[in-house]
């Protein structure tokens, strides 16, 4: 890579996964990704090394470096710390610029923001108050059914009758789980099921918040196929999804560190 | 003259057998399981065996509970609502104000000075505020649901739970665990949340002297004295917590019997021998 070219980075440091994003004039250069584990501040560090060996620059060529999520305060290097929030707005509205509303699943959060032609956040709500609209739903009952998190989507798609649940309660829906299996229910429709009941509580958010399209779906809700073709269906349009979108967040940062916020 | 109830709670089954001046002739208590109404039967068989009567001379059985659909046996199924109104009105006359905290819902009941039910609400959506919040804990924490409540007792503070989702409160016990926070000053803060969370609900009602706390959650005395923090005086408890809904149900027979309502035996036991 070229000597005047300028480099930034972006780290976020969610609940479950640490991610960084090496950036050139907004162009994702490389990214990283690893799980959080109990120490962030040692998984900081290893994926920000990760990114710069691959890219092959010494961690002192970095024009400027941001850091997002969770456990933001907790990162090795000295970074600005930015909202998660205007990182999944800034990260969408570059890789999709007619972007407006951003939908961001994570491992415990769920997030939707309205985002204005600039890739600014207007207005944002969170559910962090229930399990049933956030990505824990679907770890719980993938436990259960011992099904690998990256198997759920492909699995629920072939579900033809879904299965529909008594309840919007995670708790109560594992124990309904249980029963439903006894009874004979296969997996891929309780997944469905899940799917469907998550995809109306993350609509009732969005739907609050006066969807604008285009809505991008971020986090690692956006690479379960059946969960956006789910939100897709509840909201009625063709919902867009980054290639990568787990690292959206990471991405964003280092452009907001690029572009100054 | 026997008449019998029986409750098919979400984790337990109750059966309770009176006589026609509301004396306890037996009472029995087993797990609901998904194998629901087998089991059902075999806690009112075992009741009626207790009695030393046959399940035929029974003269009336009344059915409550979520799982009341369920007792072909029954010939009649009335909600818990008015099955704990009326156990608690042969219990404690008093009470105005009952605190029902089940396995997989809590409830409150506003009774008037006959101890007709005026008003309720209830939580049936959200594990939050039920029996199933504990559990779920107790698991994650290692300890045992029936210990949590003396446990609970022995800690001079607590700590303060900010999830209101079950799943969620769960991963921050195991967090406030790894931070060093002792385990009976954990469930104090969970018995602290929950009160808050029922009382708050049953507070859109008014709560009113005497209160009553029934179903499994009195038999936690770390969520009871929560409970009586939050709504500033004592509580009453029933003899055994467990029993007020099956009570009632088998009151409610007697009720039904006196006003000349009869058992179809030719129903009952067709009912019955399905399952044997």
């Amino acid at each position: 890579m070229s000597n005047d070219e300028k480099y930034f980075a972006g780290v976020d440091v969610g609940s479950v996964s640490v991610k960084a994003a090496l950036v050139s004039r907004r162009q994702l250069l490389v990214s990283e990704l690893a799980a959080s584990g109990g120490n962030y501040h040692e998984t900081a560090q290893k994926v920000i090394d990760a990114v710069l060996a691959r890219a092959g620059i010494a961690f002192d060529r970095l024009s400027g470096i941001f850091v997002t999520g969770l456990g933001a305060a907790s990162t090795p290097f000295s970074a600005r710390q930015v909202s998660d929030i205007s990182c999944h707005a800034m990260g969408s509205h570059i890789l999709f610029p007619s972007a407006r509303t951003v939908i961001d699943i994570g491992g415990q959060f769920t997030r939707v923001a309205r985002i204005t032609p600039q890739g600014r956040v207007a207005d944002f709500l969170m559910s962090e108050k229930c399990a049933t609209g956030s990505g824990r739903f679907l770890q719980v009952i993938a436990r259960i059914l011992q099904v690998k998190l990256e198997e759920i989507g492909p699995l629920s798609m072939q579900s033809k009758k879904p299965v529909e649940f008594s309840t919007n309660c995670a708790v109560f829906a594992e124990s309904e789980t249980v029963s439903r299996i006894a009874e004979g229910a296969q997996p891929q429709d309780i997944l469905a099921g899940v799917h469907r009941a998550m995809a109306s509580k993350v609509s009732m958010l969005v739907k609050r918040l006066k969807m604008e399209p285009d809505v991008v779906l971020t986090g690692g809700g956006g690479e379960d196929a059946g969960l956006v073709q789910a939100i897709g269906n509840a909201l009625g349009i063709e919902v867009l999804v980054p290639r990568e979108p787990r690292v959206t967040a990471a991405f964003g940062a280092a452009c907001l560190a690029e572009t100054g916020i | 003259m026997p008449f019998a109830g029986i409750d098919i709670g979400s984790t337990m089954t109750k059966v309770v057998i009176v006589n026609e001046t509301e004396d306890i002739l037996s009472s029995v208590i087993g797990p609901t399981g998904a194998e629901h109404r087998h089991l059902a039967f075999q806690v009112m068989d075992a009741a009626v065996e207790k009695t030393g009567l046959l399940f035929e001379s029974l003269d009336f059985v009344v059915a409550t509970g979520y799982g009341r659909i369920n007792v072909p046996f029954a010939d009649k199924q009335i909600t818990e609502i008015t099955c704990h109104a009326r156990g608690v009105k042969v219990l404690q006359p008093t009470v105005r104000t009952i605190i029902d905290i089940g396995g997989q819902d809590s409830k409150g009941i506003k009774l008037d000075a006959e101890g007709k039910i005026s008003n309720f609400v209830m939580n049936d959506k959200c594990a939050a505020g039920t029996g199933r919040f504990l559990e779920v804990i107790a698991e994650a924490l290692g300890i045992e649901l029936a210990d949590m409540g003396e446990l609970s007792l022995t800690a001079e503070t607590y700590v303060n739970i900010s999830n209101t989702c079950t799943v969620f409160a769960e991963h921050e016990v195991t967090s406030k665990l790894a931070e060093g926070a002792a385990i009976p000053e954990i469930v104090a803060g969970l018995h602290e949340a929950i009160a808050g969370r029922v009382v708050n609900m049953v507070r859109q009602l008014g709560i009113e002297k005497d209160v009553v706390v029934t179903g499994g959650g009195a038999k936690n005395i770390g969520l009871v004295r929560a409970i009586e923090r939050k709504v500033g005086f004592s509580v009453l408890l029933p003899p055994d917590p467990f029993l007020t809904g099956a009570l009632g149900a088998a009151l409610l027979g007697r009720d039904f019997f006196g006003r000349g309502m009869r058992r179809d035996h030719k129903r009952a036991a067709e009912g019955v021998t399905f399952f044997q």
